[in-house]
């Protein structure tokens, strides 16, 4: 156990490493040249120049990575371009909001599970088939079109719920007023409704797979009402592996939801990066993929070793 | 698998003759309602999206067609269209550039006069091409990559998952974006950044399947007849773990049009005037929310029940090709 632990974690570093390096090369070949577009309207090329050599941008590709690998590994980020900043005081202003989202989106998403468990349980019949339907539709629903739609209804027809921004300044996982609250519900249902669907899909899929099994045969043939065989036995079984799809979309959606984002104009992981990568801010762009990356890599092993101690048939060797 | 295993356990006593692996999928296929609807829609929508090339395999161009589109990339021309997609018309209608569906216009008309449906039309063949192209590009390279990797294990392999395992931990959408900025916007960029993107899934999930093909005795009697590895990796294993790789690829087509929308939502997929269904969102929803729903709607409607027709057939498809669903 603690040596696939000691694995997965050497091949974190790989990732993060493979993930960096490709980021830098990638915004090594983007056009335009970042101490140019700091330097101003009409800049001088000494400023220019100034500017270039305090960045560390006349350096070599390498030698600027070398030298970010070094801030990185004494838990620095680097400074912002733009904003001249420090990046880890930036991420830790967006990761609340981010963090709001994602959590709100995945308890949104777990009533996929009593949903898709019970169109199992009635497999053929006109309920089942006209939920799966509009499930397999809200599916493929796209995020910003899910968010169009729910801003004219509930912003505009309705005048319910506040359609862009975040209200107030964000601090913990918890929104902490009642304004930052509304102004989290539309983004999360537009994230959570087409999670709701898959989420509701797989656990259908799930436990008729269960349902179908000896042990449940077993349990029916020894006389078991259905309540019982449904919730003690076939219950938990089908819904583990469910469970691990909530888990990893948490990881993937605390890295931030760029397009959520843009919509509704949120802040968020996901704005920081992607205004970054327009202002070809390197250092923020860097740490936002670092962090989504990791976020998104730690949720995957988390899953895995509680799936394994969840379910002990499961072996973590491979 | 072998056609005998499929004959032994999906049928009855009364067929005498063994179907084929397709026949089978098929005939479970059939029994889907959802499945077949979503195979409807993707028949149609490869017609609408491939007019213009049915159009020229069956005949010489229509002399119809204006000049103005004629002049513009094979693309962007979309036969079925019947106004020039990208050509404004400031007196469309009585109201000016906007007008609502009417006869003469049949899904209205956008803020430059543009006819709604030909522009719907046109993205319908970037989203088809894009979904194709893209997904054809991660085969390429995912089906090269994950047999050889599954074949030869070792350092192969050790080398091909560690990237493989990159390519899955970058953020997918950040990763097309950071592509697509330096590739910049238009339509091949697309699918270049998309494919070369998503063949880590094909590679993985066929790797998967090599390896445990790769112990049967055929296989071994391949060997023992001196086929080469190549040979035997994409003659004899690789049409063997097929089965997989349909799904992923009617799910991942699906996959690419929702990208390739979401690219041009956000403004870096397709270069305008050209139409894509999700340049076409994003274009619009100001005048969506203004009331003018109709510029928005259709190509909302269009891409989500493409979407659907793929999501619906990857999945019937997949419990028919499933082993343990067999009944």
């Amino acid at each position: 156990m603690l040596t696939y632990i000691v694995r997965r974690l050497f091949q974190l570093i790989v990732v993060i490493f493979g993930v960096t390096i490709i980021t830098f090369v990638i915004m090594f070949l983007i056009p335009g040249d970042p101490a140019q577009m700091l330097a101003g309207k009409s800049p001088t090329p000494g400023k220019i120049a100034l500017i270039r050599s305090e960045l560390g941008l006349d350096k070599p590709i390498y030698v600027q990575y070398g030298r970010f690998v070094n801030r990185l590994a004494h838990g620095d980020f680097g400074t912002s371009y733009q904003t001249d900043r420090p990046v880890s005081a930036m991420l830790k202003e967006n990761i609340p909001y981010t963090a709001q989202l994602a959590l709100a989106a995945v308890l949104l998403e777990l009533i996929g599970i009593p949903l898709g468990i019970y169109s199992a349980l009635r497999q053929y019949t006109f309920w089942d088939s006209a939920y799966t339907t509009t499930a397999l539709i809200v599916w493929g629903i796209p995020v910003f079109v899910m968010g169009l739609f729910l801003q004219w209804t509930f912003g505009l027809k309705l005048n319910l719920l506040p359609v862009t921004g975040a209200g107030d300044l964000a601090f913990g996982i918890f929104p902490n007023s009642w304004n930052s609250f509304l102004h989290l519900i539309l983004p999360a249902i537009a994230i959570g409704l087409v999670e709701v669907a898959y989420i509701s899909y797989m656990q259908r899929a799930a436990m008729l797979e269960v349902i179908r099994s000896d042990y449940i045969r077993t349990a029916r043939a020894k006389g078991l009402s259905e309540r019982q065989v449904v919730f003690k036995h076939a219950f938990k079984n089908a819904v583990i592996p469910v469970m691990t799809i909530a888990g990893i979309d948490l990881g993937a959606l605390m890295g931030g939801a760029i397009i959520t984002e843009a919509v509704f104009s949120r802040p968020g992981v996901g704005q920081m990066i992607y205004s970054s990568i327009g202002a070809r801010d390197l250092p923020v762009v860097a740490a936002g993929v670092i962090f989504s990356t990791f976020v998104y890599v730690i949720a995957n092993l988390i899953v895995d070793l509680s799936y394994a101690w969840v379910d002990p048939r499961i072996r973590l060797e491979e | 698998m072998t056609e005998e295993v499929v004959a032994t356990a999906g049928e009855g006593a009364m067929e005498v003759k063994p179907l084929s692996p397709w026949a089978d999928t098929w005939r479970r296929l059939k029994k889907n309602k959802l499945a077949l609807i979503g195979l409807v829609i993707i028949v149609i929508f490869l017609l609408v999206g491939g007019a213009q090339e049915i159009a020229n395999l069956l005949g010489p161009h229509n002399a119809s067609e204006s000049d103005t589109a004629a002049q513009r990339p094979w693309w962007q021309r979309g036969y079925l269209a019947p106004y020039d997609p990208n050509g404004g018309d400031f007196h469309a209608g009585p109201a000016g550039p906007i007008n609502p569906p009417s006869m003469k216009h049949l899904l209205g008309t956008d803020y430059l006069g543009r006819d709604v449906l030909s522009r719907a039309l046109v993205a319908t063949r970037i989203s088809l091409l894009v979904g194709i192209i893209a997904v054809g590009i991660a085969l390429a390279i995912g089906l090269s990559l994950g047999p050889i990797s599954g074949y030869y294990g070792g350092a192969v392999d050790s080398v091909v998952m560690r990237m493989a395992d990159i390519f899955f931990a970058f953020p997918y959408i950040l990763f097309v974006l950071l592509i697509m900025t330096v590739l910049g916007p238009g339509f091949r960029n697309v699918f270049i950044a998309i494919g070369i993107l998503s063949w880590a899934g094909y590679a993985r999930l066929n790797r998967g399947s090599v390896l445990s093909v790769k112990q049967v005795e055929y296989i071994e009697a391949a060997r023992a007849q001196g086929a080469s590895d190549l040979r035997i990796i994409f003659r004899h294993v690789l049409p063997n773990t097929m089965a997989p790789i349909y799904v992923a690829i009617a799910m991942g087509i699906g996959g690419a049009i929702l990208t390739e929308s979401a690219l041009s939502y956000l403004g870096i997929g397709m270069r305008p005037p050209d139409a894509s269904w999700g340049s076409m969102i994003t274009d619009y929803q100001t005048y969506f929310f203004a009331g003018q729903w109709w510029m928005l709607t259709f190509p909302s409607i269009a891409l989500v029940v493409t979407v659907f027709g793929f999501i619906s057939f990857g999945n019937g498809l997949r419990d028919a090709t499933d082993p343990k669903l067999k009944e």
